[in-house]
């Protein structure tokens, strides 16, 4: 019945292609470019990450994935399918709390699968399958505003499967969750992910976390967003919190903040960017990411 | 199951407590550590947030709680007796400072007259035909407001389409209607029923447009994305995300539905609690007055009790919402 209770098997569907996207805003009548023909993808079951500075349309891109908006060039496509609008096939977490108030715990989860008409036994069952896997089954009957920050991502991480998407599209999910919630949610979700074997698409400005959840991880630059690099975790899998500790984890924390910390500069005006930074290089060799120049 | 985990916790505290002086010192360790320390801080909150209902929470919050509702009772007595008192004391003594008491009722008048009125039938009955009408004015109120408020609030075609034609008759006060109404309906019943109507339409309606355009859209958004398609995301998102403003408008709509019941009665009624109370005034039998005019804020009283109770049936979730998150 349940993609989610069967044992961890090689994904094949939930390739996410994004071919020469650019997005476009109205801001006050005039035409805002925030992406510039980005191209990337996840393969099925991989975990990949977006990061860079805010504004570079890292959000925006998500939310063509998750048809919420629509390009102004390129396209965007899942399993060779154009996607035109939201659909069950993809899962979305959103930064902001998104349950239900109205709903409790287990009706929000079920949600989307009483709309794909599963019997209420059956989504009953399986709603509580995967509340107990994010350990929050005692909260079952429990109102979004009986939960703290980090139990209430976990229902929307849950509530997100719940259809059985293809892919699942996170959008900063633990941004407002203090430090300490949001180490112990990046492990909950590293060990989910590993159990499912999903394909997801992270936004995050957390480096830490892009590194620790991710594949692979693409950097973006300043407004408008174009991918400014393209950086491979090797770190194996699966992962723990451990592994933060290592140097090799360090190198890559370095890395990235480099290339961000030049985004950012040139976001914040050009003339910063004349500066000794102008000189970063990235070489990148069959372990990822060699080194850094700053 | 919420009642059943807070038992829990309680007879876990209870169970502990012999054994170990301290409280303080109660161990806390569980197999999925961090998350269990979350539980059990959710579980507190939810613990000091619920009311403690009489049996189960006996302990020291429940005592608290039974002093203030007694000092509540006893606070609202005092201010129920002081009018009264005040009332007695300038009737007795005939006040004329300005406001001339000469001819009011004392509440011991009044109170024979509720006496009175009850040998016969004609009271109860005005009394149900006002509530008749109360209840038909505000019902077709509620489903037109609520219904027509969900598609404005919505659909922006629907909007652009209705709103112009609402925002005329929006400004013109219901009693303005009495005569148009008269004419207008094939009974004096129905005008009344109308003009009821009218009072209580549009505080429901605009309430609800504002509880349709203050939804987060990201609750929409979430819905999509998992599949809802128009008339889910209206019926089973936007609908109950607006009943908290829905219910606002209902309580306002309510005040203002017996505002206009009375004025109509007042002018063109036969029967009707408002009616008793301006016959009363023409027949210059003042006790009748101050009788119907307890008697209309008694009926308010209680319909807006009811819809009080009703939203509290309705939203389950807004009590266990935290005080700043209530609307």
């Amino acid at each position: 019945m349940s993609a989610v209770m069967s044992p961890p098997e090689v994904a094949v569907r939930g390739l996410v292609e994004m071919q020469d996207v650019s997005i476009q805003f109205k801001v006050k009548g005039s035409a805002v470019q925030a992406v510039d023909s980005v191209s990337i993808h996840v393969q099925p079951g991989e975990f990949v990450s977006l990061i860079g500075p805010s504004g570079c349309g890292k959000s925006s891109l998500l939310n063509v994935a998750a048809g919420f908006v629509r390009p102004s060039a390129g396209e965007a496509r899942l399993d060779g399918v154009r996607i035109e609008q939201p659909g069950a096939d993809r899962g979305v977490v959103f930064q902001q709390y998104s349950l239900f108030p109205w709903l409790t715990v287990r009706k929000n989860v079920e949600f989307g699968m009483k709309i794909q008409g599963v019997s209420r036994t059956a989504r009953e069952t399986r709603a509580r399958t995967l509340l107990g896997l994010a350990g929050l089954l005692h909260f079952e009957n429990h109102y979004p505003d009986q939960l703290s920050g980090g139990m209430k991502q976990r229902v929307g991480i849950v509530r997100a499967l719940s259809t059985s998407p293809q892919v699942l599209l996170m959008d900063e999910p633990f941004g407002a969750l203090d430090s300490q919630t949001r180490v112990v949610m990046q492990e909950i979700l590293t060990n989910m992910w590993q159990r499912l074997r999903i394909s997801v698409l992270f936004i995050t400005h957390d480096i830490d976390e892009a590194i620790f959840l991710s594949d692979r991880i693409y950097v973006m630059t300043a407004r408008p967003g174009r991918v400014k690099s393209e950086i491979a975790v090797p770190l194996p899998r699966p992962r723990t919190p451990e592994m933060t500790a290592t140097p090799e984890f360090a190198a890559m924390v370095k890395t990235i903040k480099g290339l961000i910390r030049e985004e950012s500069l040139a976001a914040m005006g050009g003339e910063l960017k004349e500066g000794g930074l102008a000189g970063l290089s990235v070489e990148m060799g069959p372990q990822g990411v060699e080194g850094a120049i700053e | 199951m919420r009642a059943a985990s807070l038992l829990d916790v309680s007879r876990d505290r209870m169970a502990y407590l012999p054994d170990n002086p301290s409280p303080l010192a109660r161990p806390t360790e569980t197999p999925d550590a961090p998350a269990a320390k979350t539980q059990v801080a959710a579980l507190t909150r939810v613990k000091s947030q619920a009311k403690p209902g009489g049996s189960a929470g006996a302990d020291t919050t429940g005592i608290a709680f039974l002093r203030d509702r007694m000092t509540g009772w006893i606070m609202a007595a005092i201010s129920i007796g002081s009018v009264l008192l005040a009332w007695h004391l300038a009737t007795h003594y005939r006040l004329d400072f300005y406001v001339r008491f000469g001819n009011i009722p004392s509440p011991a008048e009044v109170f024979d007259k509720v006496i009175e009125v009850n040998q016969s039938t004609t009271f109860v009955t005005n009394i149900g035909i006002s509530v008749r009408r109360i209840l038909y004015g505000f019902a077709i109120a509620g489903v037109l407001g609520i219904g027509l408020g969900l598609l404005i609030g919505r659909y922006r075609w629907f909007r652009q389409i209705s709103m112009p034609a609402l925002e005329v008759f929006r400004p013109i006060p219901a009693i303005a209607w009495v005569p148009m109404s008269i004419m207008l309906w094939p009974s004096n019943e129905v005008s009344i029923v109308f003009i009821t109507f009218l009072g209580a339409f549009f505080p429901i309606l605009l309430n609800s447009i504002h509880g349709v355009e203050a939804i987060d859209p990201v609750l929409l958004r979430a819905a999509r994305s998992l599949g809802a398609r128009e008339p889910t995301l209206l019926f089973e998102v936007v609908l109950p995300a607006a009943l908290p403003h829905i219910f606002t408008g209902l309580a306002v709509g309510m005040g203002v539905a017996w505002v206009s019941l009375i004025a109509a009665e007042m002018i063109s009624g036969q029967f009707g609690i408002g009616y008793f109370t301006w016959e009363a005034y023409s027949l210059i039998s003042y006790p009748e007055i101050a009788l119907g005019m307890i008697t209309i804020g008694i009926l308010g009283l209680l319909c807006s009790s009811a819809i009080r109770l009703t939203s509290r049936l309705a939203m389950p979730w807004q009590a266990s919402a935290s005080p700043g998150e209530r609307s």
